[in-house]
């Protein structure tokens, strides 16, 4: 889990480097496969990038298996990951996944669903194939970062239109802006939570939340940003 | 015990959320006077409309006892759409780790009726409490903000579960004030709840015991509940009613649980034809097309 990932916000977006991104993904979290896919009402867009062979591409896309696989349909209506073992249940996982096998993909997996503000949804799903306690032990380890980049992945894809980019200006708070703007004068997070007087659990909370809505992976590229955008000053 | 209750299993336990909205209207409406709808008996908010998840804490004898309702901060939530007040007017935390819980109650009621103290109360709401930060630790989530009133904020210290933090100021809302409140969902935690509680065995139940559960004391209820013996009789008076609106959602809602429910290829081939029909009629919007790009 050393590889770092490239923050998607600051690149030229397309398509290729989205897929790229999901190659890096799968590099830092020791995953097979990414799929994302996400609605955008404002732009009335539907987004989907994989990292599947193009034999399995194909497959799914000459079968329709997009109107029956329940790790799209039934997994965006849970506000938690879904393991696909919640799925196996469903008349369509059966179908969806009867040939997978032949092309080299596996039904362990996980499906992290992500709410937009402005109605936009999204899903990150990632396979590996392995051992279910292999698997269960995987998917708990990296769950927290991989919600992360679910978002991040999704809120840039849907910033990928002029007019949703418009809506999606960062709204930052009195606290986020104060917080960052400490971090851009070389404080620790420690020192920070003492100057406001504030716990370290409030400083992470703010500086995470200010973070992901600068379209940031990390604190330095948020600082970076946050500057650009004249949120804060640079010292 | 505990279950979760979500979009992806609301279908087979939609008992258990009639009975929840009921308890949420005697809690929220009759007992703290919050100004909240209630239809039927029923208490039901447009967030509720947006697949929530649900954890509803159960009785032995399967009564529902406790809940508190999760959506995530990326999306739409109170705090972002209707509490905005609470904030001082700042935009709120939106984080893909931070949850938002809102309804949290207890039925106060249920618990203490048989001469019971509030041992029992204490200990349903550490198991609300324990099964909530349990849930939202396994998803990967980091923190809850939670929106309450000071009640329930000295439940929470009470219980060694004190908040770590408040984001902006507690403020009237209608008869009762509100605040939002920050919980770690660290072991640390949960950890220390079990041991205010002293629960150690595991909260949640199994989908399938609570379902057997459920079906359990309805047939017991059933004996000493006489039905209405003719439902034609009672539809054909509420006839002359006006019709009830009927939304979108609904629709989709009650599609999706068709296609979902089918158990046979031709009830899905019926479930299916009926969506084409219903989409034919501009009665429900057309299926998303997902297009996979390369």
């Amino acid at each position: 889990m050393s590889t770092d990932l490239i923050d998607l916000g600051s690149e030229s977006r397309n398509a290729g480097s989205f897929v790229s991104f999901l190659d890096q993904i799968c590099a830092r979290f020791e995953l097979d496969h990414a799929a994302y896919a996400g609605t955008n009402p404002v732009a009335s867009a539907v987004h989907g990038y994989v990292n599947y062979p193009d034999a399995w591409k194909r497959h799914y896309a000459e079968n329709g298996l997009h109107r029956i696989d329940p790790t799209l349909l039934v997994a965006s209506r849970s506000i938690a990951p879904v393991d696909w073992s919640r799925l196996d249940q469903t008349a369509g996982f059966e179908k969806t996944f009867r040939d997978a096998r032949d092309f080299g993909i596996t039904n362990r997996g996980l499906t992290i669903p992500v709410r937009g503000p402005y109605g936009d949804i999204g899903m990150l799903s990632v396979t590996r194939d392995c051992s279910a306690t292999e698997w269960e032990k995987l998917s708990r380890q990296i769950l927290p970062d991989l919600q992360s980049v679910a978002v991040h992945v999704h809120d840039t894809v849907m910033r990928s239109d002029v007019l949703s980019r418009a809506l999606r200006y960062p709204a930052l708070s009195t606290r986020e802006r104060e917080i960052l703007q400490w971090i851009a004068a070389g404080k620790s997070q420690q020192d920070v939570g003492d100057i406001l007087g504030i716990s370290h659990r409030t400083v992470e909370v703010h500086l995470r939340s200010g973070r992901e809505k600068l379209y940031a992976l990390t604190t330095p590229q948020a600082v970076g940003r946050a500057i650009m955008l004249g949120l804060i000053y640079p010292l | 015990m505990i279950i979760i209750v979500d979009a992806l299993n609301k279908d087979r336990f939609g008992d258990l959320l009639d009975e929840m909205f009921k308890l949420r209207a005697r809690v929220f409406g009759d007992r703290l006077g919050w100004e909240v709808e209630i239809i039927d008996g029923r208490e039901i908010d447009q967030f509720d409309r947006l697949d929530p998840a649900y954890v509803i804490g159960l009785d032995d004898e399967g009564h529902v006892v406790s809940c508190v309702r999760a959506l995530q901060t990326t999306g739409p939530h109170m705090l972002s759409d209707v509490f905005q007040v609470l904030l001082d007017g700042e935009p709120p935390l939106r984080s893909a780790t931070l949850w938002e819980s809102t309804r949290f109650c207890v039925d106060t009621q249920r618990l203490c009726r048989d001469g019971n103290t509030m041992k029992a109360v204490s200990m349903a709401t550490c198991e609300l409490m324990i099964g909530s930060l349990e849930y939202a630790r396994r998803s990967g989530i980091s923190d809850i903000i939670t929106v309450i009133d000071p009640v329930v904020n000295r439940v929470l210290k009470r219980s060694d579960n004190a908040p770590y933090d408040y984001v902006g100021s507690t403020k009237q809302m209608g008869k009762v004030p509100a605040m939002a409140a920050l919980l770690d969902c660290t072991e640390e935690r949960i950890n220390r709840v079990r041991a205010f509680a002293g629960i150690t065995h595991d909260v949640f139940a199994s989908e399938d015991a609570v379902r057997d559960l459920l079906t359990a004391r309805h047939l017991a209820e059933s004996g000493r509940v006489t039905a209405p013996s003719d439902w034609s009789a009672m539809i054909l008076s509420d006839a002359q009613e006006p019709l009830p609106t009927v939304l979108v959602e609904d629709i989709q809602d009650y599609c999706r649980a068709q296609i979902e429910a089918a158990r046979t290829e031709e009830e899905r081939a019926d479930a299916l034809r009926l969506v084409g029909v219903l989409v034919r009629e501009g009665i429900h919007p057309a299926l998303h097309q997902v297009v996979f790009q390369n």
